[in-house]
């Protein structure tokens, strides 16, 4: 469990990313430098186009960069072959989606369990962690559940479980209340920050919610791509 | 185990889709198993057939006789042989044959013959000599001198029953060999090319005619099961324990009949392969569709931590099961009907051959007509299901996610 306050989770050195639409080059994200520390909760926000998503995409190494350097946790992402990118998300990274994005054919149970399952927990301590964080979530009435037969609000208390369970280095939340109605959206995010005060967790979102404005406690702004503001509410 | 179960579970999310799947690969494994129990039970039924009427299902030959057959070349103590052939688990019996060649004449008309000189009794035991003759009688025990002619030869002869026949031949000792025979039966041994050259004289006659007392150049054996020809020729060649004798199965000394059977048998590869295509264009087309449709699945799995081999793996799993299932139940339903044609067997109108009568041919229940289908479903299923499995794998995660 990250302790260490001062020290860097992410830091990225004049990133770019540019990709092709229809021979028509997009420049998504221009020469970003970031450095997010552990335990902080920071708000990557901005219009829609303005390189949320891919910023978030690059920094947990989902996608490639066309030039620049990204650490996370001191390993420069790009010297990193894909057998290792995979095995550094599943035991440092925990993700949640707009979509939630869970395994429809698991179980919520099993769903949470899984990535403990590969990272090699016992069976015995996977079961323990992952009633805990149900219970945590107000879930575990719904373990044996299968995600289609959730509502938008249990399946993304789902992915929060799935996210954290493993006690990851940082959790990356892309709009994650966008499919949420605003009491739900709001209920999660106090979770959330809780999480993330009692554990010292980092959390990075890509939003332009306000609610998740209000409770960051650190609001990068992007705008075609380059960093418009970044501010620290500590 | 989870990755199994995600598989198993895949399975069932597309029922209508997985039924067609697994109705494609039911339909290519019965239909195989089906078609290599009949072409096996055909092909046993015919190989068998030939075997056990005509030529024996193992022959001892005198070494090198059957390269260069002469009429010198004999074994000399066949009786002897044939108490240690008795007494050989398996072997049902055994006959001794003598061959020579010579001219006939009926009247005025002559030709050139092959002759056979047969142990009347034995070889009716062995290959039902008996059941071959469809004019005139068997040899009796005892008597003057008498022939058998094949069908071809009576008819070239103009051979009656009753009619004298001169032969001719070069007896071992370098004489003139001739005697004069009586003709008491006309045969159709199966093979009429043969039947327009052969004549058939008892052993002890043509052992006189031809000046070889005591000995043949033949010993044909039948046995009970033609499974058994390549364990029982090494048991008798280690009985018989005689370095001038060759003991050879039927595939040996009936090469050219092996070959043509085995030709024919390459029909089965072709079957084969078109069913691969059948099971390959359906699981193909499943598994494209689902790694299409499952594209976002695959890119959050990626995103979490799992490696491409493992979505790989699931994949294949998919398949696999889908496969099981199939065999499972083609295999009932196959054994069913393979069962059902080994009883009744399919009438293709009555026919006969070397005097035994037939109307019907039948499966053959065995192994192979339920291993090879099983391995090429399998086989097929999985290798086709690695193409859309490794694209799966090697997903972009950022992208696959954007996928709807």
């Amino acid at each position: 469990m990250p302790s260490d306050k001062n020290k860097d989770i992410i830091v990225t050195k004049n990133i770019t990313k540019t990709y092709s639409d229809n021979g028509i080059p997009v420049h998504a994200v221009r020469g970003v430098d970031l450095t997010i520390r552990n335990g902080e909760f920071t708000a990557v926000v901005g219009p829609s186009g303005s390189g949320k998503t891919t910023f978030l995409n690059i920094i947990s190494g989902l996608d490639t960069v066309t030039d620049g350097k990204v650490w996370l946790d001191g390993k420069l992402l790009s010297e990193m072959s894909g057998r290792e990118l995979s095995d550094f998300r599943r035991d440092s990274i925990g993700f949640i989606f707009q979509a939630y994005n869970l395994i429809p054919v698991l179980s919520v149970e099993e769903n949470v369990e899984y990535i403990m399952l590969l990272q090699g927990v016992p069976e015995k301590e996977r079961h323990e962690r992952v009633m805990k964080m149900l219970q945590l979530l107000n879930m575990e009435g719904f373990a044996d559940r299968l995600p289609p037969k959730l509502s938008g609000g249990q399946q993304q208390r789902v992915a929060i479980a799935r996210a954290m369970v493993a006690e990851p280095l940082l959790v990356l939340a892309d709009e994650p209340t966008a499919n949420l109605d605003s009491r739900t959206g709001g209920e999660l995010l106090d979770l959330m920050r809780e999480l993330n005060q009692s554990t010292g967790m980092t959390f990075v979102f890509s939003t332009h919610d306000q609610m998740i404005m209000g409770r960051a406690t650190r609001l990068v702004t992007l705008k075609d791509g380059r960093i418009a503001s970044d501010e620290r509410r500590d | 185990m989870m990755t199994f179960k995600m598989a198993y579970r895949n399975v069932l999310r597309q029922r209508r889709r997985t039924l067609l799947t697994v109705m494609t690969m039911l339909g290519g494994f019965t239909l195989a198993s089906i078609s290599i129990a009949w072409s096996d039970g055909n092909y046993n039924f015919v190989i068998d057939l030939f075997t056990r009427t005509q030529l024996g299902h193992i022959q001892i030959h005198s070494q090198g006789y059957l390269d260069k057959p002469t009429l010198y070349n004999t074994i000399t103590d066949y009786e002897m042989l044939g108490r240690t052939i008795n007494n050989y688990r398996g072997v049902v019996s055994w006959t001794p044959r003598l061959f020579a060649a010579g001219l006939a004449s009926v009247g005025h008309k002559s030709t050139a013959v092959r002759i056979t000189g047969i142990d009347p009794v034995r070889e009716t035991e062995t290959t039902r000599f008996d059941k071959k003759i469809i004019e005139g009688r068997m040899f009796g025990e005892t008597g003057t001198p008498e022939v058998i002619l094949g069908k071809g030869l009576a008819l070239t002869l103009k051979a009656e029953l009753g009619n004298e026949l001169v032969i001719v031949s070069q007896g071992a000792d370098g004489s003139i060999a001739n005697d004069l025979y009586n003709v008491v039966g006309v045969l159709e041994s199966g093979d009429p090319l043969s039947d327009q050259t052969s004549l058939y004289l008892r052993l002890s006659d043509a052992q006189d005619l031809m000046v070889l007392y005591g000995q043949a150049h033949e010993m044909a054996i039948v046995i009970e099961d033609l499974d058994d020809v390549e364990e029982i020729t090494v048991g008798l060649t280690e009985a018989i324990n005689r370095p001038g004798l060759t003991v050879e199965p039927w595939q040996e000394f009936a090469r050219s009949f092996y070959n043509a059977m085995q030709a024919d048998r390459q029909g089965m590869w072709i079957m084969l392969f078109i069913i691969v295509l059948i099971v390959s264009v359906g699981v193909l087309n499943t598994v494209l569709m689902t790694v299409l449709e499952r594209t976002r699945e695959y890119g959050v799995l990626r995103a979490i931590g799992v490696r491409p081999l493992q979505i790989t793996r699931m994949i294949t799993y998919e398949v696999t099961v889908m496969a099981t299932v199939s065999i499972v139940i083609g295999f009932i339903l196959s054994l069913g009907i393979n069962y059902w044609l080994s009883l009744e067997g399919i009438s293709f109108g009555t026919f006969t051959y070397g005097g035994v009568e037939f109307s019907e041919m039948y499966s053959e229940i065995n192994a192979r007509s339920y291993i090879i289908p099983a391995i090429t479903v399998i086989t097929s299923a999985v290798l086709v299901s690695l193409f859309p499995a490794i694209k799966a794998a090697r997903t972009v995660p950022a992208k696959a996610m954007r996928t709807h």
